[in-house]
């Protein structure tokens, strides 16, 4: 195992399957952050739940941390690896002959845009007060969903959500389909349409989650709440 | 000196059976005490020092080139024989030795050819457990397809790379030696000069192409495997690199050259565009199984070929050669080739070319199938010139292609320095005048797996050799000889390039020692080349020093031995006064323009003595006697 | 047809390992556009030497594409600007007169610059020592027909086995990853009978090797497909991960 933790195809796979588990987590946060779209109750009554799990809740987060600085850390063995790897003296003319997408160009700054943003949101939404002054629309406390009601109405956030999600979703597109590769499946029949699914994912959800920022800044508690308040 | 060609008694097809059991054996204990050194590492080499690696000894092996596998070998495009007879058409290994022998126009060694007869079938069993991916029908058997100068399917191929597939086997056969530490690489070295002390090869001196170091390395026996000398052409198939310098320098020491001027011309190559050329590119002669070669029936006809109809067409090989047509072996086809152009019929720019079409062949067979079989050529073929070979008959002519002379070898494959042992392309034994079509690697092959282990045993059971060292006064003599020549050529600092020199050279051995020859016109090229020779080490423009990578110095080193080695060849075309296999001199032809050979006179190999750079070598014959493939003029009609 | 171009050269020059080295530019006028790409370096070398100048080192041998021996980065694009194409066998016509062309060695940790434009690849060859072979001894062979090999396999391993260890694809690649030459070689003796009993310790001690020598990782970016000259597929990368995997679960 120690061989395979320190070879470079081992650490790629830890990166691609951590890689694989966070994106499952993101797909399973979209689908919950849908339910912002049914009103306060709906996204309270979610948020009140997973509040309320418990050791479950626990073992999510821990898992979720050790995933994500797992992720990170094998990345940048890689990173720190490949940087030395290309040499000192670096190319005086760089023109790529190949396929590399622009998602895959900006993989290490989407990646760090990233970690940055997450830092953020978690201090925004999952670490903060969800019953504070923040919470309160039209003088009632609406708990999460007023926060982020809230919150959004500040066009500089609603940017930072957006860029956020673009670069999560340029890191999608191109990450997806580079967990299948690295895991060792490649097929001239299904590999261009295990492409076109890493596109869709990514785009899918860098869209999902943008819309939420969007919706809550331009809406209006009247117009937008399907909860009669 | 003494040709003792060693040459087993009786019958043909037992000579190499009882051989392998009178020879004497080493102790597998002791072969590891025995250093066996290898210069070359192409297939010949490659495969020697695997072998013998796997069997205990010692080995150290050289190259030139960044890595063993970068070796000419590696450029072998269509197949190897062997006769397993796995197309059912009546091949045996008797009728590869017939043809082989035939094929070399009965210039060749009738006991060597049967070995390699022999053993041919033993090199495809061993490099298909290598996993040389060779072309494979659909129920997962092996792939035959036939090749010029055969009317058997027994040529083995793994798409247009046979030659590398091959090498890399024996390539990564050695690798796994060298990892096990039997096999020491030295790489980027070339061999200056051998080392003989007590009358046997001792070691070599190599000088480091990346330092200039100048480097001793001492060995009970050594191994030249440094392939042909057809460079001396300047312009030939082989790669830059590929040089006589090993083979030259053993000469000097000693070792009889045999046969130098039975070089062979390639009929399909793609004819030469400018001067700036720096080599010839060969498309395998498998293309003639598909593609029809001629050239318009009129004089100058300058139509764009699609526009030539039918009538006006003349497939000369097929007119003239009703049994073989396409497929007449490589001599007949160049020298076919060069007779139409001479006529001037022939097309192109210089008018040194002819027609390679395909037409027939992908209307019959479909373009797909064509792909399939060529697809790598033809674009190849695209990239150099331009054309699309689908759409419009190829431009071919001959080129220098592959040498069947070489430094003479007994049956044992030992030169007559005892210790230097010869293989493949180096070694003159087994093509005669002419090599087969997929001969090559066959004999390369046969040679470093099956041959020399077996015989180099021998020769270490059998000779006392002191313990010698680098220290030996005889290596620091010949390390003193090697600076100073180097030093001597560094300091000419005169107004001509190497590669100026080297075209020069090129030019007139083409001209006149190409693929006609006369006596007016070797005496001339025997005049010119002392001349060109004198200017060179007067003139030659050699910059930097000897201690850094000067690719320059390499180059010069090497072109000096091609200098001195070009009058050996002009000589040895001189005095046969016959023409057989590649070598056709213009007064002996019959009535029709075929060569004529002349067996009451030249049915025998000659290996010339090194007599003085400038003086005529000392000629030795070794009788020819040909016992079981009877001597007829070859007719391919 | 042919025709003369005027061409402005900038060459990475180097004197060896140790110095630091730096572009030099050269006029290369009246090029015959028929000239390969190296042919019309020797044409410029020709006229250095006879100016008293160094001639610019570069790694050549066989000059019809299939020894591996050549290689530079030509305005950024290892072997130059056409696809499937070495170094060798591209030729003059895909540049146009008046054009400046940067010419830089291979540039890589695991490739150490030589002279100019030539760099030490022995780090393949230590690969392929590692486990790039079958484990048969000369003579240990069965007859050639006792091994069946279905030709979709053949074929597939053909087209790995055809890699001629240029090391464009490490050239090309953004972290200098020899993952295509590695693969192309696992792939081959993977995808044949006669390489499977070792199938498992091969690829373990290829890519130790390949880490220790110091070369990058593999991030999929696929340019190492795009510059190979031989057209040798990402495929093969998918399988060396797989083979890797495997093995590493077993052991």
């Amino acid at each position: 195992m120690a061989g395979y933790l320190s070879s470079s195809i081992g650490r790629k796979q830890i990166v691609a399957v951590t890689g694989l588990f966070l994106t499952l987590f993101l797909i399973m946060h979209l689908s919950g952050n849908f339910l912002i779209y049914k009103g306060p109750d709906a996204y309270n009554a979610y948020a009140e739940f997973l509040e309320h799990l418990g050791t479950i809740k626990i073992l999510a987060r821990v898992g979720l941390i050790v995933f994500f600085l797992t992720h990170i850390t094998f990345t940048a063995l890689l990173v720190i690896d490949n940087r030395k790897a290309r040499g000192a003296q670096g190319y005086a003319v760089s023109n790529s002959v190949g396929k590399r997408s622009l998602a895959t160009r900006l993989m290490p700054y989407t990646g760090t845009l990233v970690l940055a943003y997450l830092l953020f949101h978690l201090c925004d939404y999952t670490l903060a007060d969800h019953e504070s002054v923040r919470s309160l629309v039209n003088g009632q406390n609406l708990g999460l969903y007023g926060l982020v009601y809230n919150s959004f109405k500040n066009p500089l956030r609603v940017a930072f959500y957006v860029l956020g999600m673009i670069g999560i979703g340029l890191h999608l597109v191109h990450a997806v389909q580079s967990i299948v590769q690295t895991f060792g499946f490649n097929h001239p029949r299904y590999t261009p349409l295990v492409k076109k699914i890493s596109f869709v994912v990514g785009v899918g959800v860098a869209v999902g989650f943008a819309s939420i920022p969007f919706y809550m800044h331009f809406c209006t508690m009247s117009a937008c709440s399907l909860g009669g308040y | 000196m003494n040709l003792d060609s060693k040459i087993p008694s009786g019958p043909i097809g037992e000579k190499w059976t009882k051989h392998k059991f009178d020879m004497k054996l080493v102790n597998p204990a002791n072969r590891r005490k025995f250093e066996v050194i290898v210069v070359g590492t192409g297939l010949a080499g490659a495969s020697a020092a695997a072998s013998l690696g796997e069997m205990g000894y010692n080995v150290k092996a050289f190259c030139f080139q960044d890595s063993p596998r970068r070796a000419h070998s590696i450029a072998a495009q269509g197949g190897i024989n062997a006769a397993k007879n796995y197309a059912n058409d009546g091949d045996s290994i008797y009728r590869l030795f017939y043809d082989t022998v035939k094929g070399g126009d009965f210039r060749a060694r009738e006991a060597n050819v049967h070995r390699l007869a022999e053993v041919s079938v033993n090199i495809i069993d061993q490099c298909v457990a290598q996993g040389v991916p060779f072309a494979r029908e659909y129920g997962g058997l092996l792939d035959n397809r036939s090749f010029g100068g055969a009317q058997v399917s027994r040529t083995f191929y793994a798409k247009g790379q046979t030659g590398q597939q091959l090498l890399l086997g024996a390539y990564s056969a050695m690798m796994k030696e060298v990892a096990k530490g039997s096999v020491t690489l030295f790489t980027r070295r070339e061999m200056m000069e051998v080392v003989i002390i007590d009358g046997h090869a001792r070691g070599i001196v190599t000088r480091n192409l990346v330092t200039g170091e100048i480097e001793s390395h001492t060995a009970d026996a050594v191994l030249l495997a440094t392939g042909g000398y057809g460079n001396v052409f300047y312009l030939s198939t082989n790669a830059k690199g590929s040089n006589v310098t090993a083979a030259w320098r053993a000469h000097k020491k000693g070792a009889a050259f045999a046969n130098p001027c039975f070089t062979q011309i390639h009929p399909t190559c793609i004819p030469v565009h400018g001067d700036y050329q720096s080599k010839l590119t060969l498309m395998s002669e498998s293309l003639r199984n598909d593609g029809r070669v001629w050239v318009p029936r009129t004089n100058g006809d300058s139509r764009r070929p699609e526009l030539i109809p039918e009538s006006e067409r003349d497939y000369y090989l097929e007119n003239k050669y009703a049994s073989f047509g396409n497929l007449v072996p490589r001599d007949i086809a160049s020298r076919n080739a060069k007779i139409v152009c001479d006529d001037g019929r022939g097309v192109g720019s210089t008018g040194l070319a002819v027609y390679l079409d395909f037409k027939d062949s992908i209307n019959r067979l479909g373009k797909q199938a064509i792909e399939e079989r060529y697809g790598n050529l033809f674009e190849m073929y695209e990239r150099i010139t331009g054309e699309d070979p689908y759409a419009t008959p190829m431009q071919i002519y001959p080129a220098i292609h592959y040498t069947m002379g070489g430094l003479w070898v007994d049956y044992n494959l030992m030169s007559t320095i005892p210790g230097l042992h010869v293989l493949g392309e180096a070694n003159f034994s087994d093509h005669g005048a002419n090599r087969l079509g997929a001969s090559a690697l066959m004999q390369g092959l046969a040679d470093g797996y099956f041959v020399v282990p077996y015989t180099l045993g021998h020769y270490l059971a059998t000779t006392k050799l002191e313990k010698v060292s680098t220290d030996h006064p005889e290596f620091k003599k010949v390390e003193g000889d090697v600076r100073s020549r180097i030093n001597q050529l560094l300091s000419i600092k005169g107004g001509r390039t190497v590669d100026d020199f080297h075209r020069q050279l090129g030019l007139l051995m083409w001209d006149k020692c190409g693929m006609s020859r006369s006596e007016a016109g070797l005496k001339e090229a025997l005049a010119k080349i002392p001349e060109i020779r004198d200017e060179f080490w007067k003139n030659v423009n050699v910059l930097g020093g000897n201690d850094e990578f000067n690719q320059a110095l390499e180059k010069a080193g090497r072109v000096a031995d091609f200098l001195e080695f070009a009058e050996l060849f002009a000589q040895d075309a001189l005095h046969r006064n016959e023409s057989c296999g590649g070598h056709f001199r213009e007064e002996s032809q019959t009535p029709e323009g075929e060569a004529l050979r002349d067996d009451s006179n030249y049915c025998y190999v000659a290996a010339w003595e090194f007599n003085g750079v400038g003086k005529a070598g000392i000629l030795h014959k070794e009788n020819l006697e040909f016992e079981n493939v009877h001597l007829t003029q070859r007719s391919y009609k | 047809m042919s025709k003369s171009i005027n061409l402005t050269l900038k060459v990475w020059r180097q004197k060896n390992s140790k110095t630091k080295g730096q572009f030099e530019t050269y006029a290369a006028n009246g090029i015959d556009t028929d000239c390969s790409f190296l042919e019309m370096l020797d044409v410029v070398n020709e006229r250095l030497t006879v100016e008293g100048k160094d001639p610019i080192a570069f790694d050549h041998d066989c000059r019809e594409g299939i020894c591996g021996m050549c290689g530079a980065v030509v305005n950024g694009q290892a072997h130059g600007p056409q696809r499937k194409t070495t170094l060798c066998q591209l030729h003059m016509r895909q540049f146009s007169d008046g054009d400046t062309i940067v010419i830089e060695p291979y540039r890589s940790r695991a490739l150490p610059v030589l002279k100019d434009l030539a760099v030490d690849r022995s780090a393949f060859d230590r690969i392929i020592q590692s486990g790039g072979y079958v484990s048969v001894k000369t003579g240990q062979a069965p007859d050639a027909h006792a091994i069946l090999v279905g030709k979709e396999y053949a074929d597939l391993a053909m087209d790995a086995a055809q890699c001629i260890g240029c090391a464009a694809c490490v050239a090309s690649c953004p972290n200098a990853s020899a993952m295509l030459f590695v693969s192309a070689k696992i792939s081959h003796l993977a995808l044949l009978p006669q390489g499977n009993p070792e199938r498992e310790t091969r690829v373990q001690e290829m890519v130790a090797q390949m880490d220790k020598e110091g070369f990058g990782n593999c991030s999929n970016e696929y340019e190492c497909e795009a510059a190979c000259p031989k057209g040798i597929s990402v495929s093969n990368i998918a399988r060396m991960n797989r083979e890797f995997l495997s093995a590493s679960r077993k052991k």
